[in-house]
């Protein structure tokens, strides 16, 4: 079974332990419940009310909760369920509007097309490197929308193609990466990651089909046991999120301590607020991305566990991450696993093999500067659309400054030696945690409203967080 | 040549740096189950190229083919025999 590893050392004995949400699914009489018709009733229902804190009102619940439950019912089908349900739901909702609902098709055939002739031809150019031809091919379909005549068809055409691409860009790559994994060759399950029925952003959760295989139940004991996760990973979203809300009203509410988009706004409109609101707002900022990223992920992961695929979070205790890298793992790790697989591995195991430590550079940079910062870039194609290829670049200036400075964190926090943990609560745990807790705090002035004001004002802000005004 | 003991050595190293003192089986999945991370993935790649001459921009690279000691060793074996 897939269990992502505590930080150990930290607590001991019955605090330790204790959980806020018990682990229902290590109780062998409430796994053998779930099991029974009665107990898989009651999972799906409790799933279908969590999912309404979210949604407007249970009956937006039902679509997906009827497909859970005959998944649930009859598992056997599950890949054939998952492939073809959200092709259904994908028709209902734009059949009013043909041409999407056509080019929508459109790039889904594409994305077969591809991943058919990697695994047809894999010695060929293509079925050598299928995901550097994706890529290329994205970026020159933008080049070519970006010389469309605006406001004409085929400027239409051309950027709702980029824009449903974009969406479905890391998705056919997984798929296009799978060729490499046997048995690859079941089609229904490489559609099922192709437009995941949980949902998912522009990463996708939980990676591509070669890791849904691997992490599907295989008995009703393992479908419940998942079941019961998934019922508990949705419970932790929704305290999350109750959480946030009260947070939210404190600090900003009663408080008034200004979010760090606000403190910026205000510094570059030269009233700049007290310094040490300019501290709170970054801190407070900090942690209310990590809240935010851990309830989307929650919402996301708990609907792929229920249709029976033990996936592991996407955010797990972040603030125990000692090191700048671990945090990374910890705090979005299917992102992390996105620029692993496309961009760090293939780096890695080609270049630079002679010289270790250039190496690991190398390969950490194409991955945090070169990947997250192509990802972002064609993520916002709107952007592009609206500007132009070369003012859209110049407007993702801070961007590349906080590319630059996440690739030499990462780098630096990779290539110290690694080794057992300073010993102590203090020098082992507290420090380690502190110091990158800071890092991402002050590089998260760079993400923050990165689109909106100059590179300088950013910098401005930062500096005089240290008192250098200028 | 090393063996399945030295693998055995080398990923119960990684563990332990990684906070991890739970038992390890040979069959025991490793980065999958999420008991080791990507970066612990590059340092068992560096552990086979020096130690075993894989190379693997020639067989290709899939995580799932290190994601045990077991499969760790059968991959030993393959190449060794390939060679």
């Amino acid at each position: 079974m897939i269990a992502q590893v505590k930080p150990a050392g930290l607590l001991s004995g019955r605090l330790a332990n204790f959980r806020l949400i018990p682990r229902l699914e290590t109780y062998p009489k409430v796994v053998a419940f779930a099991q029974t018709a009665p107990g898989k009733v009651a999972i799906l229902a409790a799933f279908a009310l969590g999912q309404c804190y979210f949604l407007s009102d249970l009956f937006s619940a039902l679509p997906l909760t009827l497909i859970f439950s005959l998944i649930t019912f009859m598992p056997e089908y599950r890949r054939f369920i998952l492939a073809i349900a959200p092709i259904i739901f994908l028709v209902l909702e734009t059949y009013r509007d043909p041409a999407l609902l056509g080019l929508n098709l459109a790039v889904i055939a594409l994305g077969i097309l591809l991943y058919c002739c990697a695994m047809r031809w894999p010695k060929s150019r293509f079925g050598q490197r299928p995901i550097a031809f994706l890529l290329s091919g994205f970026t020159a379909l933008i080049f070519i929308a970006c010389a469309a005549t605006p406001r004409s068809l085929p400027h239409w055409i051309l950027w709702t193609l980029v824009g449903l691409l974009a969406s479905y860009l890391w998705f056919i790559a997984y798929a296009l990466s799978d060729r490499n994994s046997m048995p690859a060759r079941d089609l229904t399950i490489e559609l099922t990651s192709f437009r995941p029925l949980w949902g998912s952003t522009n990463t996708p959760f939980p990676k591509g089909a070669a890791y849904l295989r691997r992490i599907e139940a295989q008995n009703p004991e393992q479908l419940a046991i998942v079941q019961l996760k998934g019922l508990k990973l949705l419970l932790w979203a929704i305290l999350l999120a109750v959480f946030q809300l009260m947070w939210n009203r404190f600090f900003h509410g009663s408080l008034h301590i200004p979010t760090s988009a606000e403190a910026l706004a205000l510094s570059v409109q030269g009233r700049p607020v007290a310094w040490h609101l300019r501290w709170e707002s970054l801190i407070l900022a900090f942690f209310e991305l990590i809240l935010s990223i851990s309830i989307m992920g929650h919402k996301l992961i708990a609907g792929c566990r229920m249709a029976g695929f033990n996936a592991l979070r996407n955010t797990y205790a972040p603030l125990f991450s000692t090191t700048i890298a671990e945090f990374f793992n910890r705090f979005y790790y299917y992102f992390k696993e996105l620029l692993v697989d496309f961009f760090f591995y293939p780096t890695f195991l080609r270049y630079w093999k002679g010289h270790k430590r250039m190496r690991m550079a190398f390969a950490t940079f194409a991955a945090a500067f070169f990947g997250n910062g192509f990802y972002h870039f064609t993520r916002d194609w709107q952007i592009i659309r609206d500007l132009g290829f070369w003012k859209s670049l110049v407007n993702y200036q801070t961007l590349l400054i906080y590319n630059t400075a996440l690739a030499t964190g990462l780098s630096i926090s990779q290539l110290r030696k690694r080794g057992p943990r300073l010993p102590g609560f203090f020098r082992g745990r507290l420090l380690p945690a502190f110091g990158v807790g800071m890092f991402y705090c002050l590089l998260s002035v760079f993400e923050t409203s990165e689109r909106m004001y100059p590179l300088v004002e950013h910098l401005r802000f930062l500096a005089s967080l240290f008192f250098i005004h200028f | 040549m090393k063996g399945k003991t030295e693998i055995h050595d080398f990923v119960r190293e990684l563990l332990t740096n990684s906070g991890d003192d739970e038992p390890l089986v040979d069959q025991d999945s490793l980065l999958i189950s999420g008991r080791l991370q990507s970066i612990d993935a590059v340092e068992i790649v560096v552990f086979l190229e020096e130690n075993f001459g894989i190379d693997f921009t020639r067989i290709g690279f899939d995580r799932e083919q290190i994601d045990s000691i077991d499969l760790i060793y059968a991959l030993t074996q393959t190449t060794a025999a390939g060679n």
